[in-house]
């Protein structure tokens, strides 16, 4: 067995333990096992970051569909959050849904939704399509709040949406559950893709897209499909968030952040791959909650102070990705399963590819 | 007998320029045909417009008798034709064996085969085109003549009746040229109709048995190698009207 084969062991055997913690762990604070006297290994501040983490795990993978896959940066995916938070919303705060009836519609109207807007903007290339994107993302949100009908707004205005609480015994875990569920069908979906013909199609496109159709890639038809299941997994979660959450307005359901962080993550963490948006994800989540000072963890930093760490952790956020970007622009999923190592021939090797 | 593919009056504008005018001819089931002419002609505008990617301005292509002028290039591959581009267009992220392996995927409608076969197809194909041995690489590690290889490769593994080729010998030194010769050779007795696009005369003298040359978006000739190399008005657009002249012994 060779160096890189026992650190691949070794890798998979820690990535699984990390895994069994982070889903197990919340047990701990069930009523149950604290009257037993198990040691707590969460408490609820962990919990929500828990549940917020396996969000954005979805919206990074999804995000990676159409971005890493396909190739199109699209930079609108919060619209399909926001259309799956308020198509449950609605379902059940209007129209007096259960809430596990109106949960699966939230793919579906985001799905018909990218479908839709997909037609027309898949067309632009490069550029011209993440500006087009990031439109619609925009516009959808300012739709939702402004949107009147004989001067009732339909979809709650500006004050938004009120659904009841949603009946079930350890509510925080049975959406910690609901979350992570989506998150793995999210890389699931992913890997299963990857490993099909509409997989190697989409990968096709992303790195010719002529050359695809001439190999008799239906590419309007790829493109399309692809960002519709981006946009079913992220307003799946977008869905969830409505419940989990008991209000949505425009401000927590289209937050243009989120635009930008998951595809933040999912350069982090290496665009194309099955698990790299998913690592980024976890990892850039946890750093925004850090340097926030969200965690319960602290840094005191001297001539820092304290109310000045939010701007800091802005500040190294922004260095931190422009490091990505132009130094391992695969991600740091790159240097795991031994193809390569982080090394500065490596670095030098990324910055040659980089730079013109 | 219809003709396999068969060009009617085929044009194509760009502004005011006529890049392809008028051309008119077909090509039969299992024929070797060369397209040559200067640089300008209108050879890869023609080419373009079979596969789909150009729009015609006038006239209609038919295939086995059917127009298909208007559809787009992925429907005219699924119908069985093939094409390679003059400025190679590989998937830089994928393997050579998955390259090809994608043509395999897609491709004629005939039957699409699962990923595995699709796999032992691009072994086959990646063994008729001398690639076999580097199978495994990443296309950067190719060579310009290999890259050349892959994209013929990437073709002929969507199963195609007719395969269109632009010009896969230029850039080629001669032993390359004869190389890639076998391999156009090879393909075309696995029962697949080729059209080669070349300027380079000697190509099409080789292993033709009918060339078509074009000049300035028309059809200057059409007929035997030996015979339309002897034409006139094709030395002269070939080699300007001063040679043609000193030819004639003027």
């Amino acid at each position: 067995m060779t160096t890189s084969q026992r650190w691949q062991r070794i890798l998979i055997v820690l990535g699984c333990a990390v895994i069994a913690y982070a889903v197990l762990a919340p047990l701990t604070s069930l009523d149950g096992a604290q009257a037993l006297n198990l040691p707590l290994l969460t408490d609820k501040l962990w919990f929500r970051l828990a549940t917020i983490t396996a969000m954005f795990v979805v919206m990074a993978t999804a995000w990676n569909i159409i971005g890493g896959l396909t190739g199109y940066a699209a930079f609108g995916n919060v619209a399909f959050f926001g259309i799956g938070a308020y198509t449950t919303g609605m379902l059940i705060a209007k129209a007096k849904w259960p809430f596990l009836l109106a949960l699966p519609l939230a793919p579906v109207a985001a799905a018909i939704f990218a479908v839709l807007v997909g037609l027309p903007l898949l067309r632009l290339r490069g550029h011209y399509f993440a500006v087009a994107s990031l439109g619609v993302g925009v516009a959808v949100g300012e739709l939702v709040q402004n949107l009147d009908y004989r001067g009732e707004p339909i979809f709650g205005g500006a004050s938004g949406l009120f659904m009841p609480i949603f009946a079930v015994p350890n509510r925080d875990l049975y959406f910690f559950y609901l979350m992570l569920g989506a998150a793995g069908v999210s890389i699931a979906v992913t890997w299963a893709v990857i490993r099909s013909r509409f997989g190697y199609g989409l990968i096709a496109i992303r790195e010719n897209e002529e050359a695809a159709a001439v190999i008799g890639v239906n590419t309007t038809a790829y493109k399309v499909a692809a960002f519709a299941l981006a946009a079913a997994l992220t307003g799946l979660a977008g869905g969830i968030f409505a419940q989990w959450n008991v209000f949505i307005d425009q401000e927590n359901s289209f937050p243009i952040a989120y635009n930008v962080e998951m595809i933040l993550m999912a350069l982090l963490g290496g665009t194309g791959t099955v698990f790299g948006p998913a690592a980024g994800a976890v990892v850039l989540q946890l750093l925004i909650q850090f340097l926030s000072g969200s965690l319960p963890i602290t840094l005191d930093l001297p001539f820092v102070p304290e109310d000045a760490m939010p701007v800091l952790a802005q500040v190294v956020l922004g260095v931190l990705l422009a490091l990505v970007v132009i130094f391992a622009p695969r991600g740091v999923i790159d240097f795991f399963g031994g193809r390569s190592r982080l090394t500065i021939a490596y670095l030098r090797r990324s910055l040659r590819e980089t730079s013109i | 007998m219809t003709p396999q593919l068969d060009l009617r009056n085929v044009t194509k504008r760009f502004g005011g320029v006529a890049a392809v005018d008028g051309v008119t001819f077909s090509i039969a089931k299992g024929e070797i045909l060369g397209v040559i002419g200067p640089n300008g002609a209108g050879k890869t505008t023609l080419l373009n417009c079979i596969s789909g990617v150009y729009r015609l301005d006038g006239g209609d292509i038919r295939w086995h008798g059917v127009s298909i002028a208007g559809l787009a290039p992925y429907r005219v591959a699924r119908l069985g034709v093939g094409r390679t581009f003059q400025i190679v267009k590989p998937f830089g992220s994928m393997t050579v064996r998955e390259n090809v392996a994608v043509g395999a995927l897609f491709g004629s409608d005939s039957e699409r085969p699962p990923l595995r076969a699709a796999f032992d197809r691009a072994d086959s194909v990646l063994e008729l085109v001398g690639l076999r041995m580097k199978a495994d690489l990443p296309v950067s590690a190719l060579t310009i003549p290999d890259r050349k290889r892959l994209e013929v490769a990437r073709a002929v593994a969507t199963r195609p009746k007719l395969l269109l080729l632009d010009e896969v010998m230029a850039g080629l030194n001669n032993v390359e040229i004869d190389d890639a010769l076998e391999m156009v050779r090879a393909v075309h007795e696995t029962g697949v109709t080729v059209v080669l696009i070349e300027h380079v005369m000697r190509v099409i003298v080789g292993v033709c048995e009918r060339v078509i040359v074009l000049d300035l978006g028309r059809t200057l000739a059409d007929g035997q190698p030996d015979v339309v190399l002897r034409d006139e008005r094709v030395i002269q657009a070939y080699l300007g009207e001063r040679y043609a002249r000193r030819l004639r012994g003027g």
